[in-house]
């Protein structure tokens, strides 16, 4: 028998919340979650987290409301605190909310086979560790394995009603040998992991890097992976598209529309419908999700804007709103971002391999200026790992960065709403310790 | 199916949040959580299990501790839990109780604090105000039922210039347990217009090894990224600090002694720790040796040196070792003197964040501006720097500690969860420090 259940109270809120106000939202996430946490080689703790919240968004004479609760019990309160906080915003043009539209299932978002239970979990754990030792000398810190799998709803009063569900598989492994550390981790809608690969990785790492050297300052060609080069992008390049930013001051790529600003060969687009962790057939708000070509052969095309922003600035919803969890208003950000270009052999030749930074979100998100350290970068030649980098930080500027990619990976890797393959850029400032 | 200790903690209560961007009024919203987390010990480790909405004397919670008892049989590490003092401190009384100030005044306030960034080449202005009351109910095995209520608010303000195709951002905040704050608050909103505009003129800094000067902010990220997080004591249980087996050991001069204290009423402050215990004052480094790890009950019955107290929780989530307010003692030290000292080197001033690899004992950090420093003078403005290094060495290069020690608040990450901290520390001069900056020698 279940002892914990929630009633999904949308359908009270909008027939209550019509009479009152011209639009209501409801936006809620609910589901279930198995993680256990690793201490050493063996699970320290199990955890299984149920979860259900909802956000309310109130919609009269341009002005917009919102609230959100974890507790159905409260959505009276909730949908009152929504109204209220409408009355003190700004009230901007307002289009109205999307209508219901038949929207065919393009986007994978769950996979059948993941389930928040023991004899899934078990296995994945295993094989992590079993990857681990091809290292024998490597010890394991820690590690996380979660499984989640759950539903979003969105419903408006224009009729919109769509359900999607989502699973999630999270792998995670810290290892050491001496002070040498290494981390490896894997994200995915689908039950496609690889623990082994991601065990056998993170203890590379740590092994690899425990017979580090030095490096002299200067301008070096790097290899970045997609690791690196996602958290980067991630704080620079999706707030510098977001079509709030642009109207607002505060992107660098505002007066770059029609221009170039990567490499020729290079396109930057945003594919809600690719396999990656972002999928999805609407947005956040419920407009149907599309790509959008951000960057086409290096040139500028387009920016990304919610509703709101839309409407505001006399431009189309690109789908592109999103929400980190109930609890948040939507804001403008990517589904699945990926980089593409010509693919090559891009290990074959001397390079720095950068396979982590640390401090990414120190990055100025406004100019793109970064100095970050180092962490796990050893020299590639003829795609075999040479030496080890013990310290050095690397300091450059992310937009000079991105147009200056000669090389392109031959895989892309899922990296949180991005998906990139290795970059290779040339004469990067590494500052050696 | 026993289970050796159970406890709950729950928060709840409300989060209002108001964001105006350029004059307008973006979003503002009041939203409400109710989150429990219910922990049993069974024969190995831990099992939980994490509700919303849960509510503890309906009836419920045997069922849930037979779950969290369950889930703890597919655990295999050996945990016990050294014993605790139990009893939680008064939470400092507010100013101003901000729930009692009506969301048009906030707005209100806040928009002036946001006008006050505006001038000649200010591009864009926005401000944020955030107010989270939380009610905790901690119980467990023992008997224990604590309640507290603490309310936290604050507000940044930042400015964005623009001259030709260079741009250039800046931002002041502050927050507090101590009640409403934003009243009189304009000149953060002037400091940051300000700060924008002279950054515009910046220039960016020479990587490499220097001569570095921290201002009490970024001296506080120091001891927080560089020797907080590495004197964790879950890091230490897991032999993921470069800190682990250095009790006694001398790590830094004389003059230096780094404590984090839950106790003070900084934004860091806790009454009682996530798992009822008593929190207090722990000095990590005294007198420039290892002196002790922060701990909860589990790592403080594994490792030793120091006592539990320094577990801490985000709403719905599990206790680890946290810090709280971290900061260096103040030396003796004027700032002209440091200067003086310093002759030639950089001054970096504010924070832009902070990351460190424990294990590595590496640790990088992102200063908001700083000054070239010239025989002992401040030069031209740098824009963009870092400083990196490993932490064993660059403890033993703090040479002179000032005396004034200013406290600046924050959040800190960890483990996926983001908790209230604050950082502080007198100006410092570091002997030689690798700066991270595009330009060459």
């Amino acid at each position: 028998m279940r002892w914990w259940v929630v009633v999904n109270p949308s359908d009270r809120i909008l027939r209550y919340g019509e009479k009152r106000i011209e639009e209501v939202e409801v936006f809620s996430v609910g589901g279930t979650a198995l993680s256990v946490h690793l201490k050493g080689r063996v699970i320290d703790n199990a955890i299984i987290t149920r979860t259900w919240g909802m956000g309310i968004r109130t919609f009269e004479k341009g002005k917009i409301g919102f609230s959100s609760t974890s507790d159905p019990g409260r959505w009276k309160e909730c949908l009152e605190a929504a109204i209220a906080s409408g009355k003190v915003a700004t009230p901007q043009e307002w289009g109205g909310l999307p209508e219901r539209r038949e929207l065919p299932s393009r986007a994978s978002t769950s996979d059948p086979a993941v389930s928040p239970e023991p004899d899934i979990v078990l296995p994945l754990v295993e094989g992590m560790l079993q990857g681990a030792e091809a290292y024998p000398e490597v010890r394991i810190t820690g590690g996380e394995v979660d499984l989640f799998k759950g539903e979003v709803d969105i419903e408006n009063s224009r009729g919109v009603e769509y359900q999607a569900p989502r699973t999630r598989v999270s792998l995670s492994l810290e290892t050491i040998k001496g002070d040498s550390t290494g981390y490896e981790f894997d994200t995915s809608t689908f039950l496609d992991v690889h623990p082994s690969a991601i065990g056998n990785k993170a203890a590379f790492l740590a092994a690899h890097g425990a017979l580090g050297g030095g490096i002299q300052t200067g301008d070096h060609e790097i290899i970045l992976s997609p690791m690196a080069s996602a958290q980067l992008i991630g704080q620079v390049v999706i707030p510098a598209l977001s079509g709030r930013n642009v109207h607002a001051g505060r992107s660098r790529l505002a007066k770059l529309r029609g221009k170039q600003c990567m490499d020729l060969g290079i396109s930057l687009y945003d594919n809600p419908f690719a396999r990656g962790l972002g999928s999805t057939d609407w947005d956040a708000e419920g407009v149907p999700a599309r790509r959008i070509d951000f960057i086409n052969n290096g040139v500028l095309q387009q920016f990304a804007y919610d509703l709101k922003t839309a409407y505001r600035y006399h431009e189309e919803s690109t789908a592109s709103a999103v929400r980190s969890g109930f609890g948040g208003s939507p804001s403008i950000g990517a589904h699945n971002l990926i980089l593409e270009g010509e693919r090559s052999d891009i290990f074959e030749e001397r390079a720095l391999y950068v396979h982590d930074i640390v401090g990414a979100h120190t990055a100025n998100p406004l100019s793109g200026d970064f100095s970050v350290e180092l962490a796990n970068a050893y020299w590639m030649e003829g795609d075999e790992p040479g030496e080890a980098v013990r310290q050095a930080m690397y300091a450059g500027n992310v937009f000079d960065m991105l147009r200056s990619i000669v090389g392109m990976g031959k895989e892309s890797r899922v990296v949180g709403s991005l998906i990139l393959p290795p970059l290779r850029i040339p004469a990067q400032r590494i500052i050696g310790a | 199916m026993p289970e050796r200790y159970h406890d709950l903690r729950q928060v709840k209560g409300y989060q209002t949040h108001i964001d105006v961007d350029n004059g307008v009024v973006e979003s503002t919203g009041t939203s409400f959580f109710d989150e429990t987390v219910i922990r049993a010990l069974g024969p190995k480790g831990w099992g939980v299990v994490i509700l919303d909405s849960f509510d503890p004397d309906a009836g419920n919670m045997e069922h849930a501790i037979e779950e969290a008892s369950a889930l703890a049989l597919m655990t295999q590490e050996e945990i016990t839990l050294a014993p605790v003092e139990y009893g939680g401190l008064p939470v400092p009384p507010l100013t101003e109780d901000p729930v009692n100030v009506d969301i048009e005044e906030k707005i209100h306030l806040l928009l002036a604090v946001e006008k006050a960034a505006k001038r000649a080449e200010v591009k864009n202005t926005r401000a944020t105000y955030m107010e989270r009351n939380e009610e905790v109910r901690f119980l467990d095995l023992s008997g224990n039922d604590e309640h507290y209520q603490v309310t936290r608010c604050g507000f940044s303000v930042m400015a964005v210039a623009a001259r030709g195709d260079v741009m250039q951002m800046a931002r002041e905040s502050h927050h507090t347990i101590r009640g409403f704050n934003l009243r009189h608050q304009s000149e953060q909103g002037d400091k940051a217009g300000c700060l924008a505009v002279a950054l515009l003129d910046a220039v960016p800094a020479r990587g490499g090894r220097q001569r570095v000067v921290l201002d009490p902010e970024l001296g506080g990220v120091f001891a927080h990224e560089a020797v907080g997080h590495a004197s964790e004591g879950d890091l230490i249980k897991e032999g993921n600090s470069v800190l682990q087996g250095r009790i006694g050991e001398k790590i830094g001069n004389a003059t230096l002694t780094i404590v984090d204290d839950p106790t003070l009423p900084e934004f860091g402050f806790e009454p009682v720790d996530a798992e009822g215990a008593r929190v207090h004052r722990t000095e990590i480094i005294r007198n420039g040796n290892v002196h002790a790890y922060l701990h909860s009950r589990e790592t403080a019955a594994a490792v030793g040196y120091g006592t539990p107290g320094h577990a801490r929780a985000m709403s719905g989530d599990i206790p680890q070792v946290r810090m709280s307010n971290t900061f260096i003692e103040e030396g003796d030290a004027s700032f002209e003197e440091i200067l003086a000292e310093c002759r030639d080197g950089v001054l970096l001033i504010g924070s832009r964040g902070g990351q460190v690899d424990p294990g590595k004992g590496v640790f990088l950090f992102n200063a908001e501006y700083g000054y070239l420093i010239k025989g002992g003078e401040c030069a031209d403005m740098l824009r963009d720097v870092s400083l990196s290094g490993e932490i064993l060495s660059t403890l033993h290069t703090i040479y002179l500690i000032g005396s004034e020690r200013k406290m600046h608040q924050g959040y800190c990450g960890k483990g996926g969860q983001s908790v209230p901290v604050s950082d502080g520390a007198p100006y410092l001069l570091l002997q030689d420090a690798v700066v991270g900056g595009s330009e060459s020698e």
